[in-house]
């Protein structure tokens, strides 16, 4: 135990000497948070749209009156002086088309059923998909509007309740998400290089005669970064708090025994790293490679893993982030208890205790 | 002077390509990343895990569960929880929402009353459970319709271009090419300099009579050449194992992504100017590479953002790339389409440059 912290204040110190570093470590994911809290927002709004109205009746400007009062729909910034709908998706102008036929207005006053046209830009699936849907709910608005008075409209009604968010928060449910990903990035970009900068340097071969084991050289590199991410995770919370507004249902205790157990599985696999390669550069390539866009697409944080194949399911596995964005949301927001996060705290473990084995075992090799 | 430049850009090579592992992690890893995240499904809310309480169990009632089966929006199953524990199923993230059928739910229906239907769900995945609850009003609002019989004057019909499949994979592919090729070129060159300062190499350079301007073509023109294959790469990789269709030219995306290469390679240089060591360089490679990810319009649309995040999105070319990108494969788009984007990004990649080479002259003197 001595000599683990023997170890963590000599790396402690290699952090002290360029104080530089250690308040951009502490910075960073302060003004990631504040910038990136909203920048992933799903609710879709300000989409384009471009009416083509060819009948220009009362009727057909109370339909599109109906899509601009809403709060979804923008009109497109440019004048549009083509009105062929293809034209305008290409030049990027609006991302749908409304079209409506001349005798719009004509034809719904003698009762028969018309047809209005949208043609979407589906390049961007996330606008496309959301565009369809508003529009729908537009037009069936307009349909209920269009029951003669005096016909009472009995029917089913849906009286929604929202647990945990209420009012449909997104960043309620991306800034704990935030959290997990800022956390594994900087864990293992900062021990990436712990091992790489002594073979770099040429100071490895003083570590390897020091009476050491080297077990006790790498718990003690990881120590003092533990300190920072616990701290750079303290920090964000906290922002997402009083910045962000996101609640704090759960357990502090059990939400900081995770931290613990999360951050140590982040910094295990930047020893990992380090432990592979010999120079402090392709260290931290390899840092940010392997944590960056992982941590990012597989880990639930935007996109679901339920909706994924099942390939990729599997080996979400080994992204440690996948297991730690369902605990802050679920402690955060819902007040989720240790028995139903027990599977996530498990996977984290094994994880954990794979990353340290290897590296041990790279390590070992490179002694022997 | 030519022969200088040309002396080197030979010189940088040689470093770059003596170690193996940064050439696997440049080229091996983009490659092993695109052919995972390419199957990445977006947010395509489908499938709602439903529970139901059904009170009623009338031949109406049950209905009303069917209309919810139809299609593929929901996947409603009845509740194994009792009605005051119904919390249980989000806690579990078991099942997104609960519906709740009142007893008097047939009667009401008959008196011609109009019936209010509960539909408890979690909020914590706020996105997908307004969309959720959106579909499931329309459900209810045309079950009431096709119960009395009113047909809907106006019918919409939807055509979706340039996607009609809505594919995700065409949509995924060009943002994390784009992604890679970021990350590549601003985790090369941001080293660049930096790297040999830390060394005490680059006094070495600097007594040898070359100009700024060689040293720094010389320290971007090699990462350049590298980002260019690794672009061909993973944009043949879309094209022949994703299928991604190719409406455009082919040339103007090879021109425009050289444009788009030289302000991220600028963007590194600078970065290499204005830090002391190595692991500073990469501190803020990584925080571009973050920013440049998350607002270029990648997983959500530039104009959902708040408005001061909107004009900082200006600073990031991967922004314009992505409308670039997409345009030209998928919708055909050509220059007169995309001159807005094209000017930009040729501003940015100037103005960085010249940042880089004056910061790299101060630090001289």
């Amino acid at each position: 135990m001595r000599k683990i912290l023997f170890i963590a204040r000599k790396e402690f110190r290699h952090v002290m000497r360029d104080p530089r570093s250690l308040v951009i470590v502490l910075m960073m994911p302060v003004i990631m948070t504040l910038l990136y809290g909203h920048a992933i927002n799903m609710d879709i709004e300000h989409v384009t749209l471009a009416v083509v109205d060819k009948d220009n009746s009362p009727s057909s400007r109370d339909l599109t009156g109906r899509f601009f009062a809403s709060k979804y729909f923008d009109h497109p910034t440019e004048a549009i002086s083509d009105f062929e709908p293809e034209a305008i998706l290409r030049s990027g102008h609006a991302h749908a088309v409304l079209v409506i036929q001349p005798e719009f207005g004509a034809s719904m006053e003698r009762g028969d059923k018309v047809r209005v046209g949208l043609i979407v830009d589906g390049s961007d699936n996330n606008v496309s998909a959301a565009v369809q849907n508003y529009a729908v709910g537009v037009v069936q608005q307009f349909n209920m509007s269009r029951i003669p008075p005096g016909f009472e409209l009995p029917g089913v009604a849906i009286a929604p309740q929202v647990m945990y968010n209420p009012d449909l928060r997104s960043s309620h449910f991306f800034v704990p998400g935030l959290v997990a990903i800022l956390l594994m990035m900087i864990s293992a970009l900062l021990t990436s290089i712990t091992i790489a900068r002594e073979k770099e340097t040429g100071t490895m071969e003083q570590l390897l005669t020091a009476p050491v084991t080297p077990m006790q050289i790498l718990t003690g590199k990881i120590v003092p970064y533990l300190l920072i991410a616990c701290i750079d995770g303290a920090i964000v919370i906290a922002m997402a708090q009083i910045v962000y507004g996101v609640p704090f249902v759960g357990s502090h205790l059990l939400f900081a025994g995770f931290v613990f157990v999360y951050v140590s599985t982040a910094l295990s696999l930047g020893v990992l790293i380090s432990t592979l390669v010999s120079s402090q550069q392709v260290a931290m390539m390899l840092a940010i490679m392997i944590t960056v866009m992982p941590s990012v697409m597989l880990s639930g944080y935007v996109f679901a893993i339920k909706y994924m194949p099942m390939p990729l399911q599997i080996i979400s596995h080994v992204v440690a982030a996948r297991f730690f964005v369902p605990v802050v949301r679920g402690i955060m927001l819902k007040g989720s208890d240790l028995a139903s996060l027990l599977s996530q705290g498990i996977g984290m473990i094994v994880l954990l205790i794979v990353f340290m084995s290897l590296a041990l075992l790279r390590f070992k090799k490179r002694m022997g | 002077m030519k022969r200088q430049i040309i002396g080197f850009i030979h010189k940088e090579f040689i470093q770059v390509f003596r170690d193996r592992n940064i050439l696997r992690v440049i080229f091996v890893m983009p490659v092993v990343q695109l052919l995972l995240f390419g199957y990445v499904v977006n947010t395509d809310v489908k499938n709602i895990a439903m529970r139901y309480h059904d009170f009623d169990n009338s031949p109406l009632s049950r209905e009303f569960i069917d209309a919810f089966r139809a299609g593929d929006y929901f996947a409603p199953e009845p509740s194994d929880q009792p009605i005051y524990e119904l919390n249980r199923h989000f806690e579990t993230s078991e099942a997104d929402m609960v519906v709740v059928i009142p007893a008097d739910f047939s009667e009401g229906f008959a008196d011609k009353k109009r019936v209010t239907v509960g539909l408890i769900a979690d909020g914590s995945n706020a996105n997908s459970t307004n969309i959720g609850i959106g579909y499931a009003s329309r459900i209810a609002n045309q079950f009431s319709l096709n119960q009395l019989n009113i047909e809907p004057p106006v019918e919409m019909s939807r055509r979706v271009l340039y996607n009609p499949q809505q594919e995700t994979v065409y949509f995924m592919v060009p943002g994390i090419v784009a992604t890679l090729l970021t990350m590549v070129t601003i985790m090369l060159t941001s080293m660049a300099i930096v790297r040999e300062s830390e060394r005490g190499t680059l006094e070495q350079i600097l007594v040898t009579p070359i100009s700024t301007w060689t040293l720094l073509l010389g320290k971007t023109i090699p990462f350049a050449i590298l980002g260019v294959f690794v672009m061909a790469i993973t944009l043949a990789l879309g094209v022949l194992w994703f299928q991604i269709p190719f409406t455009g030219s082919v040339l103007l995306l090879a021109g425009l992504g050289a444009v788009f290469l030289l302000t991220t390679l600028g963007i590194g240089l600078f970065f290499s100017t204005v830090t002391r060591t190595q692991q500073q360089a990469m501190f803020f490679a990584w925080f571009f590479m973050i920013f440049s990810m998350l607002t270029s319009g990648f997983f959500t649309p530039v104009a959902n953002m708040p408005p001061f995040l909107q004009y900082l999105t200006l600073l990031n070319p991967m922004r314009f790339f992505l409308v670039i990108v997409r345009g030209i494969m998928m919708k055909g788009a050509g220059l007169a389409d995309l001159y807005p984007e094209t000017i930009a990004m040729v501003l940015l990649g100037g103005a960085i440059f010249s940042l880089a080479a004056y910061r790299f002259h101060r630090r001289l003197l």
